[in-house]
């Protein structure tokens, strides 16, 4: 199949995947029991205010009727406006998401920053003293929530060892939020714990798998230094899994920047999400899990392109 | 395999290095520790977690009716009356209020207002129009005003007369009680400056357009369109003509407000503090762990986490509970279909009272932040409201007592439940409408999230068992459980609910005169369980239109013993944590804050 019919197919099943989305959480949230308005207006609001509420967000309309407005303003960029906050979703969302792609981009930089020689290294040093003990460390931080592993953070770096803030940057734009590194440190780490756990594991696994491939002992043979193999060919063949599961891991990240930004106040689209769930607030969970279904689909889309280039097997069915 | 070499392992050791050093450049590990927040021309406030500010208009809407964002409103346009418990208890606070008498007539049909000689921050005085401008939009516009109660204000205001610029006459439908009428009512109006938002757009010119429906109608559309604008709070101009102690510097739709003050200000309660940060937290964890790292300067900690609070004190903080002015309580759904008609024998209702030990789960549970409750009076407070019965507590706790009393009205324990054995309407019989084999078994739907809740819930499920009656509870969030426990008739699918419990915080927090018309009053407005008692109605109309405090009491009296709702313990409304050295100031049981009192008096 040709790269422009390739694309064009799965371009096709990501918007898909999306509309499929949009349905499942636009029923979910109005079958839950109650309707919002109650939860919006308070105990003390009258029936006439809780029906008035109702007709002006059209709650009072069919479910299939209400979806398909949805769907339509949807089309034209419009994702609603927040019953809590007044401001219109997408502009919340235009404020929020960049914070949270700066925490969930730091954590995976950093974690792969970390992860890819640490999972060569392992590699390298199979079965020694050293491999036990990250693999020991890796299954923990894999296993440690990060809720947990945040808090035990703030304990030990912010409490005990006061180097760093307990709070990520409060600022509203990402100028401020740069310019306090140092609350952004914490966060980072607790962020980035899981993506090295994983992605050494990952790292590890495939480069002994490249270890052992003819490539290497015909290399080895010819006279090539252990360290030029690991870095010409071994490092490159290794990082194809780990490119397609980078694409597979972007709503572990964005779940994971949920818990983060609730843990360390950071006002980003994890604590949007979280703040609009506790108020029934409809327009923006359907636009936060929207976004957030975008970025699933486009993560893996990308990450089976990167993967169709990067290695020719996969081009060939192959692989 | 290969065989490590040195020259090797010290490349990996170098790469590794680098790494660490990118990563610690990247996340900017600059070692910066915890700065001090406090400072004397600033302080940071911990709004309440997961509150997020969304509204300036001092004329709310019903989705922007939150203690918090009334606070911020009233430190920008002062009220007319501040009747509130800013000054240690509740009364009317003259220093911080717009009028400086309110001469009722002798019939107690009206009431005549002085205003103070004030100015609005563009050195217009504030007059009798500003007042009267309110007046016109509410009256236009009451069924979208969040405070707004059918026959209440602006219902029972007949009419408004300007005196001259500091004096207007409100004339009212009947005669009322001077006092609720002054805490409850005249309280609700804010001086709006009429100079500046008497428009019906951006463009339009300012006019008289609040003097007729129409008119006040658009205005009260324009301005409310403008205040959905929060990221214009701080720029919008129509935001800038204030008439408090603090103007907005910055507002941002993700929590954060900073108040800046108001340099032209000239009433009573002038601003000590120049910069006022107020903090929205997403848990209250998060905002602990910025109280312990010194981020916080008045903040609030969990009941459960007490037992820390030498961590606190040894930090520079004053740990300090906050008490409400508010009731706490679960309401029973009288129209429920299955356990409805049990609900409505008092004997039962009484049998689920007595089995709830109150004192216990203030000791152990709520760790000494609670007082018990007995009534619709709050308790937490000395007030002339409460009665003596609803001090006594008029269904102490005994388990023994709520079975002899189940037993003596027909039921007979089967398998741990009572079950009724003889139905009907006599005096050793069940009560209309329970049928033979009705168990005694009911579902609370509870808000989530507080284990201190849980832990009550679990407490009261044990100690209604020991009396045969069977309690189990689901839980949601608090708007899942108020959107699921509305108001009902039997035969609506949504009347499944049989009790509802949204009190973590306090159920109900009354202004400062604590009549029960929209809690208790046949179909009030918030009289979730639909409770009904013509006797009840005529005591809380009482407690509006007689001059006396009998009224109240006997309110409270009656209620205390007709048991409308499971009663519960009052939890305080905050424990707050406050850094030493800030003071000038008591915590306002009305649940509201005063910037403009707080002060750095030294350490």
């Amino acid at each position: 199949m040709n790269t422009f019919l390739y694309l064009t197919r799965r371009v096709l099943q990501a918007i898909a995947v999306i509309l499929i989305v949009t349905v499942a959480t636009f029923c979910l949230l109005h079958a839950l029991p109650g309707g919002p308005a109650r939860g919006i207006l308070g105990p003390q609001a009258t029936a006439q205010q809780i029906a008035q509420f109702n007709h002006q967000q059209s709650l009072d309309k069919p479910l299939p009727v209400q979806y398909a407005a949805y769907l339509g303003r949807l089309l034209h960029g419009d994702l609603g406006t927040s019953y809590t906050l007044n401001e219109p979703v997408s502009q919340l969302i235009r404020e929020r998401l960049p914070k949270t792609l700066v925490l969930t981009v730091l954590s995976a930089v950093v974690g792969l920053v970390l992860a890819i020689p640490l999972g060569m290294w392992q590699a390298v040093r199979r079965n020694k003293p050293i491999d036990y003990v990250i693999t020991t460390l890796s299954f923990v931080a894999y296993s440690t929530p990060v809720y947990f592993l945040g808090l035990m953070l703030v304990l030990v770096f912010s409490h005990i060892l006061p180097w760093f803030p307990a709070q990520a940057p409060q600022g509203d734009s990402l100028a401020q939020v740069f310019a306090d590194p140092a609350a952004l440190v914490l966060p980072v780490v607790a962020g980035a714990a899981s993506v090295v756990a994983v992605f050494s594991r990952y790292m590890r696994g495939a480069t002994l798998e490249n270890l052992s491939e003819d490539y290497v002992r015909t290399a080895r043979a010819g006279g090539s230094r252990r360290g030029a193999i690991l870095r010409r060919h071994v490092f490159r063949n290794s990082l194809t899994p780990v490119v397609a599961m980078l694409g597979y891991y972007v709503p572990v990240l964005f779940g994971g920047a949920l818990v983060v930004e609730q843990l360390f106040n950071y006002p980003g689209m994890g604590l949007l999400f979280w703040t609009a769930a506790q108020s029934s607030d409809y327009p923006v969970l359907l636009g936060c899990v929207l976004v957030i279904s975008v970025a699933t689909v486009v993560g893996t889309l990308l990450a089976d392109v990167v993967q169709r280039f990067i290695d020719p097997r996969v081009k060939e069915g192959r692989a | 395999m290969f065989p490590v070499r040195t020259a090797e392992r010290r490349r990996w050791a170098l790469a590794a290095g680098a790494v660490l050093a990118a990563s610690a450049l990247v996340t900017g590990c600059n070692g910066a520790g915890n700065s001090s927040s406090a400072t004397s021309d600033s302080i940071n406030y911990a709004l309440p977690a997961n509150f997020t500010p969304n509204w300036i208009l001092p004329i709310g809407t019903p989705a922007h009716l939150n203690t918090n964002n009334v606070s911020i409103a009233a430190s920008l346009w002062e009220p007319l009356i501040a009747y509130d418990g800013s000054t240690g208890s509740i009364g009317w606070n003259k220093a911080a209020s717009i009028a400086t008498a309110a001469d009722f007539a002798k019939d107690g049909k009206s009431v005549t207002v002085t205003l103070g000689n004030r100015h609005w921050s563009d050195g217009k005085p504030i007059t009798s129009r500003d007042v009267q401008f309110w007046y016109n939009l509410i009256k236009a516009n009451k069924s979208q005003w969040a405070n707004y109660s059918e026959g209440k204000a602006p219902d029972n205001w007949t009419s408004f007369k300007v005196v001259d610029d500091q004096h207007f006459t409100i004339t009212f439908d009947q005669a009322y009680n001077s006092q609720w009428m002054l805490a409850n009512q005249l309280s609700m109006i804010t001086p709006l400056p009429q100079h500046v938002w008497d428009r019906t757009s951006a463009s339009a010119a300012v006019s008289d357009a609040d003097t007729t429906t129409a008119g006040a109608k658009q205005v009260w559309t324009y301005l409310n369109t403008a205040a959905k604008s929060i990221s214009k709070y701080a720029s919008d101009p129509l935001w800038k003509t204030v008439s408090g102690p603090y103007t907005v510097k910055s507002f941002s739709t993700s929590g954060k407000v900073v108040l800046a003050a108001n340099a032209t200000y000239d009433g009573g309660e002038k601003a000590h503090i120049a910069t006022v940060n107020l903090l929205p937290f997403t848990t209250t964890d998060a905002e602990e762990n910025a109280l312990r790292s010194g981020q916080v300067d008045y903040g609030y900690i969990n009941s459960t986490d007490l037992d820390q609070k030498s961590q606190f004190t040894s930090q520079g903080y004053t740990v300090k509970p906050w008490t409400g002015w508010a009731i706490t309580y679960m309401p029973y759904n009288f129209d429920n279909p299955s356990m409805g008609a049990v609900f409505k024998q008092l004997y039962a209702r009484q049998a689920v009272q007595e089995s709830i030990d109150q004192d216990s789960l203030v000791k152990v549970v709520f760790n000494g932040t609670a007082v018990p409750g007995y009534g619709p009076i709050p308790q937490a407070q000395n007030s002339q409201f409460v009665s003596q019965a609803q001090k006594d507590n008029p269904y102490p706790f005994s388990n023994a007592k709520a079975k002899a009393l189940l037993t003596a009205h027909g039921w007979t324990e089967q398998n741990g439940t009572m079950v009724c054995a003889r139905p009907g309407s006599g005096a050793s019989q069940c009560g209309a409408g329970v049928d033979k084999g009705t168990k005694f078994q009911m579902q609370v739907l509870s808000q989530s999230g507080s284990t201190v809740t849980d832990n009550m819930m679990s407490a009261i499920q044990s100690s209604l068992a020991k009396s045969g009656i069977a309690f189990s509870v689901k839980t949601a969030p608090v708007n899942s459980v108020l959107s699921q426990t509305p108001q009902c008739t039997a035969g609506q699918p949504v009347c499944k609910w049989q009790l509802s419990f949204f009190g973590t915080a306090g159920s109900w927090y009354f202004p400062a005169y604590p009549t029960g018309d929209s809690l208790f009053q046949t179909k009030g407005g918030s009289n979730f369980g639909s409770y009904s008692n013509p006797d009840v109605d005529k005591l809380i109309t009482a407690t509006t239109t007689s001059s006396s405090d009998d009224a109240v009491q006997q309110y409270s009296e009656a209620l205390a013993k007709d048991l409308p709702v499971v009663w519960l313990p009052e939890p305080d409304y905050q424990i707050s944590v406050i850094k030493n050295g800030l003071g000038g100031f008591a915590q306002d049981s009305l649940a509201d804050f005063h910037p403009a009192q707080w002060q750095w008096t030294g350490k």
